[in-house]
């Protein structure tokens, strides 16, 4: 960022945080300023619906349910345990919401986001109904919920829950930089991507939503120390699809989306009843709106920061570019293993899908710190063996990683095990900069030799510039990258050079020559540019229908007949 | 000219340009084979002119009208028929009912049954469940039906043994004879050049090489060296 | 208890029903139809307010069920010609915002209150062991039997349902072959309005029948859905008069009455978690 961006993006963000919390509530008549509190809280529920699906992608259509459960927990307090501070309360609902979405997030674990929209949209309904038989707990009594102390008042309480929000939009913020928020968006993107750089698909999900649970129990209590009195209207199925689909249309991952969801909740209503329109137009505009930015494939707040985004890096490209840092000697790479024991030996490995046999029992090994190339025609099963021994479809066989089986093992866990592959297709979350792929691929550690190197063999001169910015060539090499800075003991690529011109590929051959001994990794090479194969590969095995059919130095084995057979067709090789 | 002709045809795939300025010509009544390594672009190719994927640039002339930016069931309709790579019956239906689906009459199905008598007794079988040899069979007899006047074929002979393979191509060559313009992708050059005219060879998006199939079958180092690469010609 | 149970024959048949045109709709356009019921309450809706005006009641059925076919296609038209090529999120997504967008104007042209109904298909049509079955439940049940039936048949028989099933498998070598995929995909959607509106129109007379509470059946239609994992009809079925007996059950007992709507969300948990008992995740993306 240049200087100017650096000093006038927070100082416009102090002066509209002074300008909303310190100065505006003194200008509000008090139906106003009730309003606006409404706002807030309605802003962190619409908040919670973002973050499990504008980063997450997962589709949650019960956000009001767990605010009741935040309410509800509010007003336990009030009734059973008043003493206890406001403050305390609400981490204590955000706690118990984050437990209960958990729970309701099991059926998420292994289904697509559609079953899920299904489940949940029936735990909003059964919810409801419940609410409206049990009740929140103190309500026949007519128990109050208190509000923090010292904050007792209409504007005082606004800005106690401004600062909750804040703080919340500040933590969703963190955690969106680092590797929580690029694990959610890798699983959004893909989630067989999530797996293959090592991450629990199921784990993440349901972190995804406990966390979202969480946030909308803290706007639920927020309601509750508002009204006061709590009444099961207003957690209706219905309210939580409104809720749902002002979310999709403002982009509520970020905190400025959400806080136009908030004020639309709580004004439009205000408006179109001044304006003597009924009300429910209010949800006509919301679920066109939603419609569009499901076609437009961003919420307005979205859009605002790609374009906000966009405008950065064209004036960034503008100016001159820094001089490239000098790079610090290489760290002391991991010692290639002498000795003649394979890194990465399969037995027998064999692939069925129904009657199709892909595999018919293949016997590779590679040896430590060599590049070891994967040809052949089309239809041999390059890739099913890559996925076979990385754990991406079901095999039987035997696969040894540094001696030890692999067997049982899923794909997350070899990838974290040092079984790195990449994919024939972009699967690299757009979203994230190159430094927050590869910190996520690295699993936490990531020093900056590596991602120096990254950089320089990517052609990138910023570690922040977005995946999405790059061209399809780049893309590519930095999930090569990703897949190395890990590590891991093997890298396994799947047709790296597709797509690229003759130079990249050239440069792309020196760069994979190179990884065994700047990296310490061993490399597969599943490619079908010979120029490359050639250039980078010590050793190559070639597939023929499922079975390897020759094995050896590439000069050699390319040379053979029964390859170039295999190739090119009969006459060919014989003429 | 009646038939396809390609001028200066650009495309791409998720976001990485793969033809570079294609030019193909497949008259009518002959067969044209295309040739080259994975990756060269031939059946994005092929995509392009069925309109699987739209093209960035260039025309695409089926006898002399431009198709570059009609929908892929105006293109059908206007005689333009695609046998994808990789058999793509529907698994599900029948024999039968892939024939049936798309909508040509009893008659077409009975002249498809003429042409290839195998299908006779299998017409009630899950098309899922067929050999390798006989789903290909499916796929060219529902391309055939529509009686097209382009026939884009794509690696017909993959994964089919070389017997079912020299079944198949006959019919090709039978196809041009009768009028159809054909365009054969095919990995394997010798049996594709051997029922062909004329042959280009595409490498990286673009052609590299073109002519008679009869010449080009002869000049074997050439096609090694652009499959295998160059370290391989002498 | 058997009669109990029998009483919630009529919402079974119904949940069957309409579970039944979701699985269609989901095997053959890919979408969860989340606006089936808004539409078909939309259609009944019409369909009372002509009754309202004096037409006689079968006739006004039929303009309903049209009105429901005609909602259904615009919905349809709208999904095939912007989001033709997206994923099945996103297409759950916009079909919930049509879901709330079709509520909003159902309230705004017919309010929130419920409405008077013909008393059509009325009375006892059996006495099972003491327990009484009435009309409306046999016609329902028979209804989705026949839903059910009739698109088995539809699929398998039918040129259309051949070429409904190709453009389902592959939409892009349908549309390669000339099969006029997007036409078809809104014929779909037209068929599972004017269904959706034909048994709305049945059993709205046995429950409330204020427009949300119509919508809102797609809830445990939903769940006979999900019982039939979105691809058996005869699981289907057989999922919907299951929830609805149980809920029969379920009412009869004043302690746990209020909490008849639990019950489809149980059953869909425990579905999902009896049916995903190997892990594994969405290897498709």
């Amino acid at each position: 960022m240049s200087r100017a961006d650096r000093i006038a993006r927070p100082a416009l963000l102090a002066a509209a945080v002074v300008g909303l919390v310190v100065v505006l509530p003194t200008l509000l008549p008090d139906y106003w300023l009730f309003l606006a509190t409404s706002a807030i809280a309605a802003a962190v529920i619409a908040h919670s619906v973002g973050i499990v699906g504008g980063e997450a992608g997962m589709i949650v259509l019960c956000p009001l349910s767990f605010a009741a459960a935040g309410a509800w927990i509010g007003c336990w307090f009030a009734t059973h345990a008043p003493g206890v501070p406001f403050v305390l309360q609400m981490v204590c609902a955000a706690a118990v919401a984050a437990v209960v979405g958990a729970v309701v997030g099991l059926p998420a674990l292994r289904l697509r986001g559609v079953n899920l929209a299904v489940f949940t949209l029936g735990v909003a309904a059964a919810v409801s109904t419940v609410l409206a038989t049990a009740s929140f707990p103190g309500s026949d009594a007519y128990v109050t919920v208190g509000r923090p102390g010292g904050f007792e008042d209409a504007t005082a309480y606004y800005r106690f829950c401004w600062i909750v929000f804040l703080v919340l939009a500040a933590l969703t913020t963190w955690a969106s930089r680092r590797r929580v928020g690029a694990a959610w968006r890798t699983i959004r993107r893909s989630e067989r991507t999530a797996a293959s750089l090592g991450l629990s698909v199921p784990r993440v999900k349901l972190g995804a939503f406990a966390a979202s649970a969480a946030i909308a129990a803290v706007g639920g209590v927020l309601m509750a120390g508002q009204l006061g009195l709590i009444t099961p209207r207003g957690f209706e199925p219905l309210a939580s699809l409104s809720v749902f689909a002002l979310a999709v249309m403002v982009g509520a991952r970020f905190p400025e989306g959400a806080l136009l969801a908030g004020v639309m909740t709580a004004f439009v209503p205000e408006l179109l009843h001044r304006l003597g329109i009924a009300q429910d137009w209010g949800n006509v505009l919301f679920a066109l709106g939603a419609i569009q930015a499901l076609a437009a494939g961003a919420g307005v707040a979205e859009i605002a920061r790609r374009r906000q985004r966009a405008r950065r890096v064209r004036r960034a490209a503008a100016r001159p570019a820094p001089a490239a840092p000098a790079r610090d000697a290489p760290r002391e790479v991991r010692p290639l293993r002498a000795g003649g024991e394979p890194v990465l030996e399969t037995a027998g490995v064999r692939v069925r899908y129904g009657q199709v046999v892909a595999l018919a029992g293949v016997d590779v090994a590679v040896r430590p710190g060599s590049v070891h190339g994967l040809v052949g025609p089309n239809g041999s099963g390059k890739t099913t063996f890559i996925d076979a021994v990385t754990g991406f479809v079901a095999a039987e066989g035997d696969v040894r990683l540094d001696g030890a089986s692999l067997r049982g093992m899923a794909a997350h866990r070899r990838a974290a095990a040092g079984l790195r592959r990449t994919f024939q297709q972009q699967s690299a979350s757009e979203e994230l900069s190159i430094a927050q792929y590869l910190r996520l691929a690295a699993g936490g550690s990531l020093d900056a030799w590596m991602t120096a190197e990254a950089l320089e063999v990517v052609g990138a001169a910023d570690a922040t510039t977005r995946i999405g910015e790059l061209d399809v060539g780049a893309r590519r090499l930095v999930e090569v990258m990703g897949a190395v800075a890990a590590r891991p003991a093997v890298v396994l690529l799947d047709e790296p050079a597709a797509g690229l011109g003759p130079e990249a590929s050239a440069e792309l051959a020196a760069h994979i020559a190179s990884i065994p001994a700047r990296y310490g990794c061993a490399v597969v090479v599943v490619e079908h540019d010979m120029q490359l194969v050639h250039r980078a590969c010590d050793e190559v095995t070639v597939l023929d229908y499922g079975s390897v059919l020759a094995h050896g130095a590439p000069q050699e084995v390319l040379q053979q007949e029964r390859v170039v057979t295999a190739y090119l067709g009969q006459e060919v090789a014989v003429g | 000219m009646s038939g396809l002709a390609i001028e200066e045809l650009y495309a791409s795939r998720a976001g990485g340009l793969v033809l570079r300025g294609c030019s193909v010509e497949a008259p009518a009544g002959r067969v044209t084979v295309l040739l080259g390594a994975n990756g060269a672009g031939k059946t994005t190719l092929l995509e392009t002119v069925s309109g699987v994927i739209p093209a960035d640039r260039g025309r695409i002339l089926v006898d002399g009208e431009d198709i570059a930016h009609a929908s892929r069931r105006r293109r059908a309709r206007l005689g333009v028929a695609h046998v994808e790579q990789g058999r793509t019956v529907f698994r599900h239906l029948t024999v039968a009912e892939n024939l049936r689906a798309a909508g040509h009459g009893a008659r077409a199905v009975a002249a498809a049954l003429e042409t290839f008598p195998e299908l006779e007794p299998r017409m009630g079988t899950r098309a899922g469940d067929l050999s390798g040899g006989e789903q290909q069979m499916v796929v060219l007899a529902r391309a055939l039906a529509g009686e097209p006047r382009v026939l884009l074929v794509d690696e017909m002979s993959l994964g089919l043994a070389p017997i079912v393979v020299q079944r198949l191509l006959p019919i090709l060559r039978a196809a041009a004879d009768g009028g159809m313009a054909v365009l054969l992708v095919e990995q394997f050059a010798p049996l594709a050049l051997s029922i062909g005219d004329r042959a280009y060879v595409l490498g990286r998006g673009a052609v590299v090489l073109d002519g008679e199939a009869s010449s080009l079958a002869g000049k074997t180092d050439v096609l090694r060296g652009a499959y295998l690469g160059e370290a391989t010609v002498a | 208890m058997l009669q109990s149970s029998l009483a919630g024959l009529t919402s079974g048949g119904a949940y069957a029903a309409l579970g039944v045109c979701l699985v269609l709709m989901y095997r053959m356009v890919g979408v969860v139809n989340f606006a089936l019921t808004a539409t078909g309450a939309f259609g009944t809706y019409v369909a009372l307010v002509l009754w309202g005006h004096g037409v006689p009641y079968v006739a006004a059925a039929l303009v309903g069920a049209a009105a429901g076919a005609a909602i259904s296609a615009l919905l349809g038209a709208v999904m095939a010609t912007w989001f033709y090529d997206v994923g099945p999120e996103v297409h759950a997504s916009v079909a919930i915002a049509m879901m709330i967008g079709l509520l909003a104007l159902g309230f705004q042209a017919f309010g929130h209150g419920p409405r008077s109904l013909p008393a059509v298909l009325q009375g006892p049509a059996a006495t099972v062991s003491g327990a009484t079955i009435t009309v409306v439940a046999v016609v329902v049940v028979a209804a989705s039997v026949a839903i059910a039936l009739a698109t088995w048949v539809l699929l398998r028989t039918t040129t259309i349902g051949v070429r409904l099933r190709a453009v389902s498998e592959r939409p892009v070598t349908a549309e390669l072959l000339g099969i006029p995929a997007r036409p078809l995909t809104v014929a779909v959607w037209a068929l599972a309005g004017a269904l959706s509106t034909a048994i709305v129109v049945l059993v709205a007379p046995t429950r409330p029948s204020d427009f949300l509470s119509l919508s809102l059946l797609v809830v445990p239609a939903l769940a006979a859905a999900l019982v039939g994992v979105f691809t058996s009809f005869g699981a289907t079925v057989a999922g919907g008069i299951g929830i609805g007996l149980i809920e029969g059950l379920v009412t009869d007992s004043d302690a746990l009455a209020p909490y008849s709507t639990v019950l489809p969300v149980v059953v869909i948990f425990m579905v999902l978690l009896w049916s995903q008992r190997r892990e594994r995740w969405d290897v498709t993306r």
